[in-house]
C-alpha cells in the first residue's frame, strides 16, 4: 500500500469493524486509526496505531474530531441494527443511521476525505415471493413493502448512493450491500439463529441463503480501500444454500415449523421480548439472492477464502 | 373397469426412467439450481405420474420429431381448470421425446408463495415466471415452458373452452433476447377434466386468488390428452429484445396462428369423450378460425 493513512472508522465496538482494523493495521503497521462508536468501546481490542473512542456521532464533537485529524479514508460501519422493532429503537435508529449519516457524509465532504466506505446490508432488497434470482445493484430496493420499519435501512442506503454519484468526482466512495455475514465474533440475528441449541426450521418454504464469513468481509472491506472504485456493489460467494441444508451443516437441532403459524406466534414472542424481527421471517419463507457479478469485476472470481460450508462449520466454534 | 395393473409403472417405463434420470443425474452433476430443483424428486414424482399420465389420460404425442437437441421456449395453449396441462407437457417432453429434458415451467406469481406448494412445485423445476430466471435458466442450456395466456388461460367458463386469450409478449423479448427458438405446442382434452365451470372473478377478487372455479366434479376427469408438437419458429436475426410493440405483436401473433392450426388439427382427431359438449365447441372453433384466417 501507499504512504501511511489516516483511517477513520465509525463503529468500532462491532466485531467486524475490530478486525477489519486488526487487517488493516496488520498489513501497515505505520498507518493510524481513530475508533468510534455510540457504544461503549472498553471491549475493543488494545492495538498499536488503534485508538477506540466512546463517541456519538450525532454530536458536535464530532466534528471536532475532522477537524483536529486529518483523515484520508473513512469507514462507515457504525449502521444500528436493524434487528429490533421496539419504537425507541427505531426512533434511534433513523437518529443514527440516518440522521447521523447524512452528517458523517457532509463531514467527509467539507474535510476533502478522499475514500469513503459504507456497509449497508442486502436486506434493502426484501424477501418477496416474487424475487428474480440473483438480484444485481441495480434491482429496486423494496425490503419497505412489507416491512415500513425498515424505512431507516434504505433511506440510508439511498442517502449513500445519491451522495456517492453527486461527489464521484472528488471522492471515491464504496457502498457495499453483503449478503448476511456470520462468525463467532459477531452478533447479527441470522448467527444468533444459526448457532443457537434450537432453530425452528420451516415446513413448508426451504429458501435459499448466501453466507460470508465475518474474516473475508472484514478482507473485503480492507481490499476496498484500493483495488474497489467508485460504486455500490453486492457482496456474496458464488454459491449458496437452502436453509435446511445450512442448518444441517452447523449441527443445529432443527424443529419443523409451519411458516404459517410464525406471523401469530411471533406477535406473542414480543410481549415476551424473545421475538425474532418481522421481517427475518419472510427470509424464512423466500429466497433473496444477490449477483455478485459487479465485485468480481475488481477482486476476480474466487475472492473469498471460504465457501459457505466452511463459513458456517466455523459458526460452531462460537 | 379399474385395471389395478394401470397404477403401476410398465417394466419398460420403469427401465425408461431408470436410464433417463441416470443420465439426468449425469447432466446437471456440476449445476446447482437456486430453485432447489430436486432430481431425486424429480425422479419420484415421475413413477408416481407416469401411470396417470400413460392410463387415466391416455397421453398421446404427437410430433416429437420436431423437437432438436437445443434448448428452446416451449410456448402452449392454456386450459383446465388447474394446470395439469403443464404437469403432462413437462412428463411428456421427459419420456416421450428425445432428447429428453427437464422443461422448467414458469408459474404464477400467486403459486409461489404458497407454502408447500410453492416449494414442491420449484423442486420438480417450476420456477417464477420473470424476465431475469428466464434468462438465467437459457443461459444454463435449459428450455422453458410458458404459458402466456396465463391465468386467463385456465380461468375459462365452458363456453368458453378452445378459445386462446391474447397471448403477452414478454416471453418473446426473453426469445429475442437469447435467439431462443420458440417450439409451439397444443394440449387437446384438457378443458373438458373440468367440463362445467362458473367463475366467481368477483369473489376470486376479493380473496385476491387469480381464480375461482366452480365446477361440477372436484376431481380431473380421464379425458383423452393428446399434445401436440409443431415446427420450431426461429426468431428473426434483424429484430433485437427492444423492438416496437407492433413488431412483437406481429410475431406473437405468428406463434398464436400455429397454435391455433394445431388446435384445429387436434379437436378433429381427438378420441371421444363426452361428446354432447365437445362437439359444438369444436365446430364453433374450426368455423370461427376459418373466418378469421
Amino acid at each position: 500500500m501507499s504512504s501511511p493513512k489516516k483511517i477513520l472508522i465509525i463503529g468500532i465496538a462491532g466485531g467486524l469493524a475490530q478486525m477489519t482494523a486488526r487487517l488493516i493495521l496488520t498489513e501497515n503497521p505505520e498507518w493510524e486509526i481513530i475508533g468510534i462508536d455510540s457504544r461503549n468501546v472498553v471491549n475493543v481490542p488494545p492495538l498499536k496505531n488503534l485508538t477506540a473512542i466512546n463517541l456519538k456521532y450525532s454530536r458536535g464533537n464530532f466534528e471536532n474530531l475532522f477537524r483536529t485529524h486529518h483523515f484520508d479514508v473513512v469507514y462507515h460501519l457504525g449502521r444500528i441494527s436493524h434487528s429490533s422493532n421496539e419504537q425507541n429503537v427505531l426512533a434511534k435508529r433513523i437518529d443514527l443511521s440516518v440522521m447521523g449519516t447524512n452528517r458523517i457524509l457532509e463531514l467527509c465532504e467539507r474535510s476533502g476525505i478522499k475514500k469513503v466506505i459504507i456497509l449497508s446490508t442486502f436486506h434493502v432488497y426484501g424477501a418477496l415471493s416474487d424475487n428474480s434470482i440473483f438480484l444485481t445493484e441495480d434491482a429496486p430496493l423494496r425490503a419497505s413493502i412489507r416491512h415500513p420499519e425498515l424505512r431507516d435501512v434504505i433511506e440510508m442506503d439511498q442517502i449513500c448512493t445519491n451522495w456517492m454519484w453527486k461527489n464521484q468526482k472528488s471522492i471515491s466512495t464504496v457502498v457495499l450491500r453483503p449478503c448476511n455475514i456470520i462468525g463467532t465474533q459477531i452478533q447479527n440475528a441470522m448467527t444468533r439463529f444459526l448457532s443457537g441449541t434450537i432453530a425452528l426450521s420451516p415446513m413448508d418454504y426451504n429458501p435459499f441463503f448466501q453466507f460470508i464469513h465475518e474474516f473475508d468481509m472484514a478482507h473485503i472491506l480492507y481490499k476496498s480501500l484500493d483495488t474497489v472504485p467508485t460504486g455500490t456493489y453486492n457482496v456474496a460467494g458464488n454459491d449458496f444454500i437452502s436453509l435446511r441444508e445450512a442448518l444441517n451443516v452447523v449441527g443445529t437441532k432443527s424443529i419443523p415449523f409451519p411458516m404459517i403459524l410464525a406471523g401469530g406466534m411471533n406477535e406473542v414472542l414480543k410481549k415476551l421480548s424473545i421475538n425474532v424481527p418481522d421481517y427475518l421471517l419472510d427470509y424464512l419463507k423466500f429466497s433473496c439472492l444477490i449477483s455478485n457479478n459487479e465485485l468480481k469485476k475488481h477482486l476476480g472470481p474466487n475472492f473469498l477464502r471460504f465457501s459457505i460450508k466452511e463459513a458456517l462449520e466455523l459458526i460452531k466454534l462460537r | 373397469m379399474l385395471n389395478l395393473n394401470h397404477l403401476l409403472l410398465s417394466p419398460e417405463d420403469e427401465q425408461k426412467i431408470t436410464h433417463l434420470f441416470q443420465e439426468l443425474r449425469e447432466k446437471y452433476r456440476d449445476y446447482k439450481d437456486p430453485w432447489g430443483f430436486n432430481i431425486d424428486l424429480c425422479e419420484k414424482a415421475v413413477r408416481k405420474l407416469l401411470p396417470v399420465y400413460r392410463h387415466y389420460f391416455k397421453v398421446r404425442v404427437f410430433g416429437a420429431e420436431n423437437v432438436k437437441d437445443h434448448p428452446y421456449i416451449v410456448t402452449s395453449n392454456h386450459s383446465g381448470q388447474i394446470p395439469i396441462d403443464g404437469m403432462l407437457i413437462t412428463i411428456a417432453f421427459l419420456m416421450d421425446v428425445s432428447p429428453p429434458r427437464v422443461l422448467r415451467a414458469m408459474v404464477e406469481r400467486f403459486l409461489a408463495q404458497l407454502p408447500f406448494l410453492g416449494d414442491f412445485t420449484a423442486q420438480t423445476g417450476s420456477i417464477l415466471g420473470d424476465r431475469a430466471n428466464c434468462s438465467y435458466l437459457i443461459e444454463n442450456g435449459e428450455s422453458i415452458l410458458v404459458f402466456p395466456e396465463g391465468v386467463r388461460g385456465i380461468s375459462k367458463n365452458t363456453s368458453d373452452f378452445y378459445k386462446l386469450r391474447h397471448f403477452s409478449e414478454g416471453f418473446y423479448r426473453i426469445a429475442l433476447q437469447k435467439k431462443t427458438p420458440i417450439l409451439p405446442v397444443c394440449v387437446i382434452g384438457a378443458e373438458e377434466m373440468f367440463p362445467f365451470v362458473f367463475h366467481y372473478k368477483k369473489v376470486a377478487k376479493l380473496l385476491k386468488v387469480p381464480a375461482l372455479p366452480l365446477t361440477a366434479n372436484l376431481f380431473p376427469l380421464p379425458s383423452p390428452i393428446d399434445i401436440y408438437i409443431g415446427q420450431e419458429i426461429p426468431i428473426p436475426e434483424h429484430m433485437g429484445p427492444e423492438a416496437l410493440d407492433k413488431d412483437i405483436k406481429e410475431n406473437v401473433y405468428h406463434i398464436e396462428n400455429s397454435i391455433k392450426r394445431l388446435m384445429i388439427t387436434g379437436l378433429k382427431n381427438r378420441r371421444p369423450f363426452i361428446d354432447p359438449i365437445r362437439k359444438p365447441i369444436s365446430k364453433y372453433i374450426i368455423k370461427e378460425f376459418k373466418g378469421k384466417s
